[in-house]
C-alpha cells in the first residue's frame, strides 16, 4: 500500500579521494524513458498501470518522485555524503517535502593501500573510499516510527557492507563498477546525444545495486526485506507498519510491543499462514525451537500447553511468539473452545466486492462471506454456531471458517468482566466514601508472573479440573474445614480492604450467610475491578466457568457485569485510537 | 507554548566574500560551535540548486532549520549575495510549526534587501542583531511576534500549532460540542458557523442542520469539519430509540477515573436530580448487542428515573465508553440479469441509506425483511 510508509527512493553515496559520489539510486531518474514499459510503483491490488495513466495512489507517488527528481545526482552526492564527524549516527535531512534518512559509515582504508611518503617514485594514487551511506528518501511527514525503522535498515545494511569491505573490499569493488558504468554512459551520451540512465546499465552488472533495488521494492510492497550482501551476509528487516495493518491504519510498533508484554500463558498463538508455507519462509539456519513451535502450535492450544508439547520453557515460547507476531506471521488469541463468544469486528470489511469475500468463496465453495459474517452480528458462542445435528465434517469446516475469519481479523472475542459496585448510601446521595486504591487490595501473589503458575492444561472443552494447588493462598487452605476461625479471619482480612459501606452491602446479600460463598467472594475480590475477565479468573484460580457464574449470580446485587473485547489483545483486531 | 517547541538560538549566516560561509549574528552568542557550523554549513550556505528550500538538518543533538537565499546582482562582490536566517532547536523537537516562520523570515529579508539593500548595507545590517533577540524571546514566550523594521516594513509572525487532519464529515453524523457552547465568543467565527450554531445541539445530524439553518449541505460539512479540527466538537451518531449500542473496554474508565465519574454524573443526570455511579454503570453495561435503547428503558426504568437516556448515550459515545452498532444490508444472492447492488453492498449503513434515500428506518426494514436475498450485518 503506497502510503506514508513507503520510501520514495533509495540512494547510495560515498565520499573519498575522488570526492563525493552518488553511486546508485533507485528508482531511476529518467521517467520519460520507455513509459510504456514503466509500470506503476503502486502495489495496491497488483496495480500494473502505466506511469502516465495514474491511479490516485500513483499520482501521489509521482508528485513525490518528481520533487526528488529535481535533485540532480551531484547535489544529492553533496548533501548526502556527509563529513566524517556525522558518521556512526543517524543522519536526517529534510528539504521541503522530502526527508532523507541514513546511517553514514566510516570505512577504514585497508593497510595494503598505504603508500609510503618517502618513496620518490611516482605511484598511481589508488582511489580510496572514506565513508559511505545508504540513504532512504521518504515523505517529509512520515511517522517518526517509520523514519526510525528506515534508519535501522540503513544501519543494518551499512554494518554488513562495512564487514564485507574489511573482509574482501566488496564495497570498493562494487563502487568502482558503478562509477565505471556511469563514466561510460556519460561518454556515450556526449557522443550519441541520447539521454540514458546509467543506473539501468548498472543493475545487471552490480549485485549491490540489485540488492538495493530489492530492498526498495520489498519496502514498497510486503514490508519484509531479506538481502544477501555479497551472497554471504544476510540482512533481514521488517517494517511493522506495512505488516500490521488493520482497517487501513497501521499498528505502531510501540503499541505492539506493549501488547506483547501483556500476553498470558492462557493465550494462544494463531498462525496467519499455513504451517508449510511458514516453514518454507524460514532461513536454513533458523533455530530448531522455532521450527518445533510452529509445528506444534494450534488454535486450541494455549501457550503453556504449547510449551509442554514443544518441550520448551514458557519464557522461550513467549519470546518466539512475540517474534512471530512482530513479523506478522501470527496473532495472539484466546484458545478456541466451545464457550468462546465471537462477534463481528467493527473494522471488518463486509463489502461483497472485497478481495476477502472472493478468497472466502474460493476456500469454502458454496458459502459466501457476508452470510457467514451476518451470523456473528449478535455475539454467538462457538457451540451455538456449530449445529450438533450436522455431520462432523461440516462441523470441522465451520471451525475452519472461524479460524479463517480470526486470521483476517474479521471477528473478535467477547469476554465477561465483573465490577464491584454497591448500591449507594440512600440517606446522603451525594456523599461517597473514598475507596482505597486497588493496590492495597491485592493480597499476596502477583498476577503476572508466568513461571509461578503450573496448573494442569485446560482441555479444549474449557473444563479446568483442579490438579495441583500450588499457590500459597490458593483455595486449598481455605477449603479445609467449614467455619474454622482461621477461615473466618482470612475472610475478614480480605474484606477489610473495602469501605465499611461496601462491607455492609456485601454482608447484606443473602448468599453471604453461607461462609463458603462469602469466602470465595472475598478471595476473588481483587478481580472485581473490571480488568480481569472470566477466563483469566478461571485460569488463575483453577475454577470452572459454572462455579464463577453461580457466584456472580448470587452476588448480583453488588456486582455489575459487562461483555467486551480484551483490550490487551484487541490491538490485533483493531487499530488503537 | 510547550517547551517542546522551544527555539534555542536564531542565527544569521552569510557568504562573506573573503572569509566564506560564516555566522554573522547569533542569539544567544556563541551558541553554535565552530565544529557544528563546519559540519552543517553545506546545508546553510548552499549550492544554487537548494536555494529557497526549507532545509532541516540534524547534527550533534541539534536541529537547524533554515531557508538559503541567493540574490544575484552585479553590484555584489562575486555577483551574488548569499544568506540564511535560521533557527536552532534540540534534536528531539518537533519543528513543523517553525517551518512557516523560517520561510516567512527569509521572504521578508529578501524583500528588504531588494527594496533598500537592508543586508548589503553594513549599517542597516547591524539592526539585525536586536531583531534576532526580540524574535527569539517573543516567539518562545508568546508564540507570536510583531516587529517594525523601518518606516515601511513590519514583520508579523505567529506559531500555528499543527493538528491532525479531521475526519470527513458525513451527512448522517451528529456534531456535539465538547466544551460548553457559551464559552466561545461567537462573533469571532465565520458567518456560516454562526448561522448553524443554534442547530448544533448534539442531536441534529448534518443534513437536518443544513435544512433547518438553511445553509447548503457542503458548507455545513466544511464548517463542522473546521470545528472538528480545533477539537471544539466531536461527532456521534443519530439517536433513535431503535438504536443498538454495546460497551467498549473503555467503559472501565468510568470505574477507574474519579473525574470522569463526576463529569458523567453531572452530564447525564436529569435536571435538578443527581444519579449515582452504580446506576449509570449498570445502564451502560445494559447496552448490549440486540438490545435497543427502548429495551434498556423498559428494563432499567428504575435507574432511568434520574437519568436522561439521550444524554447518557451522548456522553458514552463522546468518551468512547460505548459504540453504536450499525446495520449493513448486503445483497448476497442475485441472478445474472439484475443490476449489481449499489447501496446494499455491505459498505453503507442504514443511517447512510436512509439519509441518502429519504426512507425511514422502518420503511427500509420492511423493504429488506421480506427480501430473501439480503442479509444484514451488524458491526
Amino acid at each position: 500500500m503506497l502510503k506514508k510508509t513507503s520510501p520514495i527512493s533509495v540512494i547510495l553515496v560515498s565520499s573519498g579521494s575522488r570526492g563525493n559520489k552518488l553511486l546508485f539510486r533507485y528508482p531511476f531518474q529518467r521517467v520519460s524513458e520507455n513509459t510504456s514499459s514503466a509500470t506503476c510503483k503502486c502495489s495496491l491490488n497488483g496495480c500494473r498501470q502505466n506511469f502516465h495513466l495514474f491511479c490516485d495512489h500513483c499520482t501521489l507517488f509521482l508528485s513525490l518522485f518528481l520533487s526528488l527528481k529535481r535533485f540532480s545526482d551531484i547535489i544529492l552526492a553533496t548533501i548526502l555524503a556527509t563529513k566524517s564527524d556525522m558518521c556512526g549516527k543517524k543522519f536526517e535531512l529534510k528539504i521541503d517535502n522530502v526527508r532523507f534518512v541514513g546511517h553514514p559509515t566510516l570505512l577504514q582504508p585497508p593497510h595494503t593501500i598505504q603508500v609510503s611518503k618517502t618513496d620518490p617514485s611516482p605511484k598511481r594514487e589508488l582511489p580510496t573510499m572514506i565513508l559511505f551511506s545508504v540513504v532512504f528518501a521518504l515523505r517529509a511527514n512520515a511517522d517518526a516510527s517509520v523514519i526510525n525503522c528506515m534508519h535501522n535498515l540503513s544501519r543494518r545494511i551499512a554494518i554488513a557492507l562495512q564487514h564485507e569491505e574489511r573482509r574482501c573490499q566488496y564495497l570498493t569493488r562494487e563502487a568502482k563498477l558503478m562509477l565505471a558504468v556511469q563514466d561510460e554512459v556519460t561518454t556515450m551520451t556526449e557522443t550519441d546525444g541520447t539521454p540514458q540512465s546509467p543506473f539501468r546499465q548498472i543493475l545487471p552488472k552490480c549485485k549491490l545495486a540489485r540488492d538495493l533495488k530489492e530492498a526498495y521494492d520489498s519496502l514498497c510492497t510486503t514490508g519484509v526485506v531479506r538481502l544477501h550482501i555479497n551472497n554471504w551476509l544476510e540482512v533481514s528487516f521488517c517494517l511493522p507498519h506495512k505488516i500490521h495493518r488493520v482497517g487501513g491504519k497501521h499498528i505502531p510498533p510501540e503499541a505492539l510491543e506493549r501488547s506483547l508484554k501483556a500476553i498470558r500463558p492462557y493465550h494462544a498463538l494463531l498462525l496467519l499462514d499455513n504451517e508449510k508455507a511458514l516453514l518454507a519462509q524460514l532461513p536454513l539456519d533458523c533455530s530448531p525451537a522455532l521450527v518445533r513451535l510452529i509445528k506444534t502450535c494450534s488454535a486450541v492450544k494455549n501457550l503453556q500447553q504449547l510449551a509442554q508439547d514443544a518441550d520448551l520453557a514458557l519464557l522461550q515460547v513467549f519470546q518466539i511468539a512475540a517474534h512471530l507476531v512482530y513479523w506478522g506471521k501470527a496473532i495472539i488469541i484466546y484458545p478456541l473452545c466451545e464457550n468462546n463468544v465471537y462477534m463481528l469486528s467493527p473494522h471488518a470489511n463486509i463489502c461483497i466486492y472485497s478481495p476477502l469475500a472472493e478468497q472466502f468463496g474460493l476456500q469454502f465453495p458454496g458459502h459466501d462471506l457476508p452470510s457467514m459474517l451476518a451470523k456473528f452480528s449478535l455475539p454467538v458462542s462457538l457451540s451455538e454456531f456449530r449445529n450438533p445435528l450436522d455431520a462432523p465434517v461440516h462441523e470441522a469446516q465451520l471451525i475452519q471458517m472461524v479460524v479463517w475469519m480470526l486470521q483476517r481479523r474479521l471477528l473478535f472475542q467477547l469476554h465477561t468482566y465483573v465490577c464491584l459496585l454497591v448500591p449507594p448510601v440512600e440517606e446522603e446521595p451525594g456523599l461517597r466514601e473514598e475507596e482505597p486504591p486497588l493496590v492495597t487490595r491485592v493480597t499476596g501473589r502477583s498476577l503476572s508472573t508466568p513461571s509461578a503458575l503450573s496448573f494442569g492444561s485446560p482441555t479444549s472443552s474449557d473444563d479446568m479440573t483442579l490438579t495441583s494447588p500450588s499457590m500459597d493462598n490458593s483455595s486449598a487452605e481455605l477449603q479445609t474445614g467449614g467455619d474454622s476461625p482461621l477461615n473466618k479471619r482470612m475472610t475478614e482480612t480480605l474484606l477489610a480492604s473495602l469501605t465499611e459501606h461496601e462491607r455492609q452491602a456485601i454482608l447484606r446479600v443473602p448468599a453471604a450467610q453461607n461462609p463458603e460463598d462469602l469466602r470465595l467472594f472475598a478471595r476473588l475480590l481483587h478481580y472485581f475491578r473490571g480488568h480481569h475477565h472470566l477466563e483469566e479468573i478461571m485460569y488463575n484460580e483453577n475454577m470452572r466457568r459454572s462455579q464463577l457464574k453461580t457466584l456472580f449470580d448470587k452476588f448480583r446485587s453488588v456486582l455489575v457485569i459487562t461483555n467486551h473485547e480484551d483490550p490487551i489483545i484487541s490491538l490485533f483486531q483493531s487499530p488503537p485510537d | 507554548m510547550g517547551s517542546y517547541r522551544r527555539i534555542d538560538c536564531i542565527f544569521f549566516s552569510e557568504f562573506h566574500p573573503t572569509l566564506g560561509p560564516k555566522i554573522t549574528y547569533q542569539v544567544p552568542e556563541e551558541y553554535i560551535s565552530r565544529e557544528l557550523f563546519d559540519t552543517v554549513q553545506v546545508y546553510i550556505i548552499t549550492k544554487p540548486e537548494l536555494q529557497n528550500k526549507l532545509i532541516t538538518v540534524t547534527a550533534m543533538e541539534k536541529k537547524l532549520i533554515g531557508c538559503p537565499v541567493c540574490i544575484e546582482h552585479k553590484k555584489y562582490s562575486r555577483n551574488a549575495l548569499l544568506f540564511n536566517l535560521g533557527l536552532v532547536c534540540d534534536a528531539r523537537t518537533k519543528t513543523c510549526a517553525l517551518e512557516p516562520i523560517v520561510k516567512k523570515l527569509s521572504g521578508y529579508l529578501t524583500t528588504l534587501e531588494l527594496e533598500s539593500g537592508f543586508i548589503s548595507n553594513e549599517e542597516s545590517k547591524q539592526k539585525l542583531l536586536p531583531i534576532l533577540s526580540t524574535l527569539l524571546e517573543e516567539l518562545n514566550v508568546t508564540g507570536a511576534c510583531t516587529l517594525p523594521i523601518d518606516d515601511s516594513n513590519t514583520i508579523h509572525l505567529k506559531l500555528i500549532e499543527q493538528r491532525k487532519d479531521p475526519l470527513v464529515v458525513q451527512e448522517y453524523d451528529v456534531p456535539v460540542f465538547t466544551k460548553n457552547k457559551d464559552h466561545f465568543i461567537k462573533s469571532q467565527w465565520d458567518l456560516t458557523t454562526q448561522q448553524i450554531l443554534p442547530f448544533v445541539d448534539g442531536y441534529r445530524h448534518i443534513q437536518k442542520i443544513s435544512a433547518e439553518a438553511d445553509v447548503e449541505l457542503n458548507l455545513v460539512r466544511i464548517a463542522v469539519q473546521n470545528l472538528l479540527y480545533y477539537e471544539v466538537v466531536t461527532l456521534v451518531s443519530i439517536f433513535q430509540y431503535s438504536n443498538v449500542y454495546c460497551t467498549t473496554p473503555k467503559v472501565q474508565n468510568l470505574i477507574d477515573k474519579k473525574c470522569l465519574q463526576e463529569e458523567c454524573i453531572h452530564y447525564v443526570s436529569k435536571l435538578g436530580q443527581r444519579t449515582n455511579l452504580r446506576d449509570v454503570f449498570q445502564l451502560y453495561c445494559g447496552l448490549t448487542p440486540g438490545t435497543t435503547v427502548r429495551d434498556l428503558c423498559s428494563r432499567y426504568s428504575h435507574q432511568l428515573q434520574r437519568v436522561d437516556e439521550r444524554k447518557l448515550i451522548q456522553f458514552g459515545l463522546m468518551k468512547g465508553l460505548i459504540r453504536r452498532l450499525q446495520k449493513y444490508p448486503v445483497k448476497v444472492v442475485r441472478d445474472e440479469r439484475s443490476r449489481p447492488p449499489r447501496l446494499y453492498t455491505g459498505c453503507h449503513s442504514y443511517d447512510e441509506i436512509c439519509c441518502k434515500t429519504g426512507m425511514s428506518y422502518k420503511e427500509l426494514d420492511e423493504r429488506l425483511e421480506n427480501d430473501p436475498n439480503i442479509v444484514v450485518c451488524w458491526k
